[in-house]
């Protein structure tokens, strides 16, 4: 199962784009990322998941992590989540915690 | 009917890659819509990774997973030898109750698994535990054997 992501960091936000499947496998990886940028001290997040295909718990695990990292009042943004994807963090209440566009 | 199984070692370094590529033969082989597919390996993969991270506590184990379509259904089996667990007794509202920043991670795993499959079964047969999961099919079947299945 392919899962590639990528991160840019302009000001206080990290960009980080993700494509293909972010399961328990893969989610170790996106964690050591949002490492980085809470490291460099970012006070948003955005993640591109227009290319995102598939997210489990673990995924929605690694928004947890993110949210509880980062500094209090971050924000964090879902662009173009796929509707299944959607559906999935809808149906663990996270939505609630995070801006999805 | 067509029917497949498989058996997986729970320590497998891609333990939810191999649960979807058997997911995804056998929606294919029952024509699955795409979104009841997506539920189906959803729910497989959590329920396969709970027994791996909690059943078995990240030891070694076997979990076997077995597929049948019928006519009107395709049905998933999950068994394992890990101490008698019902997932649809474990209930998840305490913890979704808190706001995000006071939650211990997990616990959403389950919920998901049983949140969009047409029927959820837990039994304990024989020494192990027996989940089943099931997907009505809409158009009805189109399985034509491939995907290392036999028909049976």
């Amino acid at each position: 199962m392919s899962f590639r992501m990528k991160m840019s960091v302009e000001g206080d936000t990290a960009t980080i784009r993700l494509a293909g499947e972010l399961d328990g496998s893969s989610a170790p990886e996106l964690n050591e990322l949002v490492s980085q940028a809470v490291g460099r001290q970012v006070g948003k997040l955005v993640l591109l998941l227009d290319e995102l295909t598939y997210m489990s718990s673990a995924g929605v695990r690694c928004l947890v992590f993110a949210h509880q990292k980062l500094p209090r009042g971050s924000e964090i943004t879902l662009v173009g989540t796929n509707p299944e994807v959607a559906e999935t963090i809808r149906l663990t209440g996270f939505d609630r915690s995070i801006v999805m566009q | 009917m067509l029917a497949c199984r498989l058996k997986i070692d729970v320590q497998h370094v891609s333990l939810p890659g191999v649960v979807a590529d058997f997911i995804e033969a056998l929606a294919d082989g029952a024509g699955l819509t795409s979104r009841q597919a997506y539920w189906l390996r959803l729910a497989t993969d959590e329920i396969t990774t709970n027994i791996a991270q909690h059943g078995y506590r990240g030891g070694a184990g076997v979990v076997e997973l077995s597929g049948e379509i019928e006519d009107d259904r395709l049905q998933v089996s999950i068994e394992d030898e890990a101490p008698p667990f019902d997932p649809a007794g474990y209930d998840p509202a305490p913890r979704l109750a808190l706001p995000p920043a006071l939650r211990e991670e997990g616990g959403y795993g389950l919920l998901l698994a049983m949140g969009k499959v047409d029927e959820f079964r837990y039994e304990y047969v024989g020494g192990r535990n027996r989940n089943t999961l099931i997907m009505r099919l809409l158009g009805g079947a189109n399985a034509d054997g491939s995907g290392g299945c036999r028909a049976g």
